[in-house]
């Protein structure tokens, strides 16, 4: 019993325990576990979303998902936004949120501008950047017009859609890492900067070796959703380009979307998100054995 | 304890005068403001007509329609009657065991006023599981005035190296020769979809979508090649392929483009789409027969478009297919629907009153066809039709060959069967 004890702590406390965490657990059961372990099933069945499971395929589904002409293209596209959004963004989210941690009331208004895009649907944001990439009526072809130069048709060109979509992405989401940064900017003791500064450190120096190594957990948490947003990225995709022009624009889950659900081939979509979750947890499990486990040290 | 006897009374009674009652769920897909205001009007017509039935209408958006569906008549919450395209949907929905067979309680009547065509369009395995509404087809509207403007005969036109010559024409005077709505991949479908219409012809389709034939064979591959050698000259508006439906229409409709193939349903939609809501008027407008091909084995008169209509869930009651048989074949209702231009009604004698041209010119073609090809996106499936359109787009952008986009087709047909 004593060891019961010290390991589950008091069997009222446990009590307790369990009424509280029962509501979450029912949850997450329902709404997270059980899809996954259907998507899991599923992806083994040929399967149009009809009447029962009848016609096992083995693992020709997930043969089917590698071997698709669109399936390089977003692969590829996943990892270069992943790339571009740490690459890009969140130097960026740092820039600025070292420029405006301090308290200040003009500082507070150039905060919420940064964020707001971040609180925008990403429908809407999509919508509105669609207009704004309009080679016709849009914004570009005006500023095009105002530098006397012809822009492209940014979201029907090859190349340039997927700049156009991560220009987006660092818009979006780039005030999101920057009020994680801000955070963690705050919690720092301004001892610790003034010790610095009292003994003759420059800025730069403060900045390089006080300030961002003492960020260290928010870079890791930033990091992380940045790696995993990018894995998951869909809704800004779909009004935006819907994947095009051809398939040059699809992430994992729009190719998902589009050639699983859509075109009603379940087990497709099950075989695809079955990859897409090995996919997460591994990219979690590794990173978290590289960096999760030092942060905490 | 009283008012629990009284309660448990009045629940006896509430559910004995529900039983005597019927109320039919009719899912449909109906935007527009006149248009739905006559469908929700018929509705209550009928409960006035018929007391004990209530006619409950329910909406979802063409997307959501089409993504929900599927679990939708799965669901206890099933409509009674819905929206179909017919086609590919409606077999799968069929073979699912999710519709109810009606021809036991559809009347010789109404099958005569919908006519051979209406009823074979909804009949799978020698049962009838849906009433056909209307008909439609996709035809390349052109614009007089640009016509003129670039000094092009439209009647140069009628085979392809005139039209071929024609576009050149129109590019050479800075006029976009086509709009399309490349993004979405269906207004491309329809290219090559004509060309298998012309090439092909009906008996060669049906091999192929049945698995007698394959869509590699010559008349598919050579019905890519001249979407592919079509894109080659480019045809279509700078940016076409990040263009929507609408924002093609909507092109088309202010004048910047001198064709359009699409259905006849774009009347409506391109003036919509206009910058100005009016598009450009009437009398500039026209329909272009589509350029001929030599050696096709389809018949000239072969059609290419819709015939869509309602089908009932498992559960469906008799009320609801009752309704649906007064509705579609009311003349005077559905003469209704034909005056405003929202459909062409497939009801004998509905059409009849219909004034505007280009309606009036898509109904003759349509009487006259051999064949009136279902859209093969439809036709084919979600499926198969899905990478019918993908090809479609492709093969419009230059990105894949004749020969692989019809291998990637058949693939499809094979690994769907």
């Amino acid at each position: 019993m004593a060891a019961f004890r010290r390991r589950f702590g008091d069997p009222k406390s446990l009590a307790a325990v369990a009424i509280l965490v029962t509501p979450a657990l029912v949850l997450f059961v329902i709404f997270v576990l059980w899809p996954l372990f259907n998507a899991f099933l599923f992806s083994f069945y040929k399967w149009n979303g009809y009447g029962p499971l009848e016609q096992l395929v083995g693992v020709d589904n997930y043969a089917d998902v590698v071997d698709h002409r669109a399936f390089p293209l977003a692969l590829r596209n996943t990892v270069i936004i992943a790339i571009a959004s740490l690459l890009i963004q969140l130097p960026l989210a740092l820039w600025v949120a070292l420029a405006l941690y301090q308290k200040a009331w003009f500082v507070s208004i150039f905060r919420t501008i940064f964020f707001l895009p971040y609180m925008l649907g990403e429908v809407a944001a999509g919508l509105i950047w669609k207009f704004v990439y309009d080679g016709n009526y849009g914004l570009l072809p005006v500023v095009g017009d105002a530098l006397h130069t012809d822009m492209p048709f940014l979201l029907a060109d090859r190349f340039w859609v997927i700049p156009a979509i991560i220009l987006v992405i660092v818009w979006k989401y780039f005030g999101f890492h920057m009020m994680i940064y801000i955070a963690g900017l705050q919690s720092i003791p301004n001892e610790v900067i003034e010790a610095a500064r009292l003994d003759g450190v420059s800025k730069w120096k403060i900045m390089w070796f006080v300030k961002i190594p003492m960020l260290r957990s928010s870079i890791v948490i930033s990091v992380f959703f940045a790696i995993v947003g990018s894995l998951q990225l869909f809704d800004i995709i779909l009004p935006l380009t819907g994947g095009g022009p051809g398939n040059a624009s699809h992430t994992l889950v729009s190719f998902l979307y589009y050639f699983g659900i859509l075109r009603m081939k379940i087990g497709f979509g099950g075989a695809m998100s079955v990859i897409l979750f090995v996919l997460c947890v591994g990219v979690t499990i590794i990173y978290r054995r590289l960096l999760f486990a030092r942060a905490d040290a | 304890m009283n008012r629990w006897i009284m309660a448990a009374a009045f629940a006896v009674l509430g559910s004995s005068s529900a039983l005597a009652d019927t109320t039919v769920r009719w899912l449909h897909i109906t935007s527009v403001p006149e248009e739905l205001a006559l469908l929700e009007g018929a509705a209550r017509t009928y409960e006035s007509m018929n007391p004990g039935v209530t006619i409950e209408t329910q909406f979802l958006e063409n997307e959501a329609f089409k993504a929900k569906l599927t679990t939708l008549l799965q669901s206890p919450d099933a409509p009674d009657i819905f929206f179909s395209w017919g086609g590919g949907v409606l077999t799968e929905q069929a073979a699912a065991g999710v519709l109810r067979p009606i021809e036991d309680v559809v009347s010789q009547q109404t099958k005569d006023a919908i006519g051979t065509a209406g009823i074979s369009a909804f009949s799978r395995d020698g049962h009838l599981y849906g009433i056909a509404r209307d008909v439609g087809e996709v035809v390349l509207w052109y614009n007089k005035a640009l016509f003129e403007k670039a000094g092009v005969d439209a009647a140069s036109m009628s085979d392809w190296d005139g039209f071929v010559a024609g576009i050149e024409k129109f590019k050479a005077a800075g006029i976009t020769p086509i709009a399309i709505g490349g993004k979405d991949k269906w207004p491309a479908h329809f290219w090559w979809a004509k060309m298998v219409v012309r090439l092909a012809g009906e008996e060669a389709f049906d091999k192929a979508a049945s698995g007698e034939a394959s869509f590699t064979d010559a008349p598919f591959v050579a019905a890519a090649q001249y979407l592919y050698d079509l894109g080659q000259i480019q045809p279509f508006q700078q940016g076409f392929e990040a263009a929507t439906y609408n924002d093609a229409s909507g092109m088309f409709g202010d004048g910047n483009a001198a064709m359009h193939l699409m259905g006849d349903w774009d009347y409506t939609v391109m003036k919509d789409s206009s910058a100005d809501k009016k598009g450009f008027p009437d009398e500039d407008l026209g329909i272009l027969p589509f350029p001929t091909v030599p050696g096709g084995l389809g018949d000239p008169t072969d059609t290419l478009g819709g015939l869509s209509g309602w089908l009932f869930s498992k559960n469906a009651s008799d009320e609801a297919v009752k309704f649906m048989e007064w509705y579609n074949t009311d003349v005077a209702l559905q003469q209704k629907f034909a005056e405003g231009a929202y459909y062409i009604p497939i009801a004998a004698g509905a059409a009849d009153t219909m004034e505007n041209p280009f309606k009036k010119q898509v109904a003759e073609n349509i009487n006259k066809a051999h064949w009136h090809a279902l859209f093969f996106d439809q036709a084919l499936g979600p499926d198969v039709g899905g990478v019918f359109n993908d090809m479609s787009a492709e093969l419009a952008a230059g990105t894949i060959s004749a020969e692989d986009a019809a291998a990637e087709l058949q693939a499809a047909a094979e690994d769907a069967r």
